[in-house]
């Protein structure tokens, strides 16, 4: 996954210690303890949020045979919310509010969840036709009505 | 998509300012001004300049079809470039949302430059925080997607024009939130506003590049002739940013 995905939406320190942690993924599999206190420190609980939806393998790339695809995340509560691969969007109510409203948040715990997830290599993957994808990417209009 | 409206501009003043051959170029760009300031002058401007580098079709996404097409002299109107410019009027938002999500249905060539008249249009109606963020992500992501199957060196470019508030516009609470918006998902912006002769236009290329400006002079039947201007550098009150 290219990394420069994070470039024009995080602060250059986000998109850093990001990088490092895939790069110490690449070098020895495992994330060093001092990154995840970076990553707590930045993101406070959420990290901590996020890194569970990564072990619990929550977050899926849904891709069609066009080669556009969407992240897909199960929340904590059973509710599955939508983001976008190729810029900063999240469906939940959080992402909304703290995010877009308020500016007090970088990203929700599932945006945080998709770039660690691209970090560890530990997406699921899901294949649908062009037609689903639309649908898909309809829904999300439909969802926070 | 800065670059692509620098070399407009430059080459809409006096002949020897065109800018070098600029490289495939994707990138975004939010064009931004009052009633009637050239926005869609400048659009069709830049559909042309695309159109004529044959990298692909133009899409030109608009409620309301153009008046008149402005005729501008010399090879720009060539009918081979107007050929290239497909326009779509999605009569809804919900139409503009369903060409977005399936794009990626589309077969036939890629677009190297995917346009949005008038933004307001579509966001009137529902006006909510998060719908007007999804509209922006999915035009980015739209655009991120042509890019892709155009294709490494290539690019699909995304502009999007947006009318302002005026001055006498006092509902300055709903309309700022939306705008500060859609400022976080275009870093590059152009201001077109009302100078001392004809329009001032302000190009914010981005973060680390410095701003521009031009003097462009609209004709009456769409011909352009801007003039670049010496930007006073570090002097906040002279950018419309700070103008709110």
């Amino acid at each position: 996954m290219p990394v420069t995905l994070w470039a024009a939406t995080l602060p250059a320190v986000v998109e850093e210690l990001l990088n490092e942690m895939a790069e110490a993924v690449r070098e020895s599999a495992q994330i060093p303890d001092e990154h995840l206190l970076s990553l707590k420190f930045v993101f406070g609980s959420s990290a901590i949020q996020a890194l569970d939806l990564v072990d619990r393998q929550s977050i899926t790339l849904i891709s069609s045979p066009s080669g556009r695809c969407i992240y897909q995340v199960l929340g904590s509560s059973g509710k599955t919310y939508i983001c976008l691969a190729s810029c900063h969007y999240c469906s939940c109510p959080a992402f909304a509010f703290s995010v877009l409203r308020k500016s007090d948040s970088l990203l929700c715990k599932h945006l945080l969840a998709v770039y660690l997830s691209q970090v560890m290599k530990t997406c699921q993957q899901l294949s649908v036709s062009d037609k689903q994808l639309t649908d898909i990417l309809l829904m999300v209009k439909k969802q926070d009505v | 998509m800065a670059e692509t409206l620098r070399r407009v501009l430059n080459a809409g003043g006096a002949a020897g300012l065109e800018a070098e051959e600029g490289a495939a170029e994707g990138g975004s760009l939010l064009l931004l001004g009052g009633p009637g300031s050239g926005k869609t002058a400048l659009l069709f401007a830049a559909a042309l300049e695309i159109a004529g580098e044959g990298r692909g079709p133009v899409l030109f996404l608009t409620r309301r079809p153009l008046q008149s097409l402005p005729s501008r002299s010399g090879s720009a109107l060539d009918p081979l470039r107007l050929q290239k410019i497909r326009f779509q009027y999605p009569p809804s938002t919900q139409e503009l949302l369903r060409f977005l999500c399936s794009a990626h249905e589309s077969r036939g060539p890629t677009p190297a430059l995917l346009l949005v008249d008038s933004l307001e249009d579509f966001l009137e109606e529902e006006a909510g925080t998060q719908d007007t963020a999804y509209l922006a992500a999915l035009l980015l992501d739209t655009a991120a997607f042509f890019s892709q199957r155009a294709g490494p060196g290539r690019g699909c470019g995304l502009m999007v024009a947006l009318q302002t508030p005026g001055d006498g516009d006092s509902d300055g609470g709903g309309g700022a939130l939306l705008l500060s918006l859609l400022l976080r998902y275009f870093p590059a912006r152009c201001w077109l506003q009302p100078g001392p002769c004809g329009l001032r236009v302000c190009l914010e290329p981005g973060e680390g590049i410095p701003r521009a400006e031009w003097s462009l002079v609209l004709g009456p039947d769409g011909e352009m002739s801007a003039t670049p201007c010496a930007t006073q550098a570090g002097d906040p009150s002279t950018g419309p940013g700070a103008q709110g």
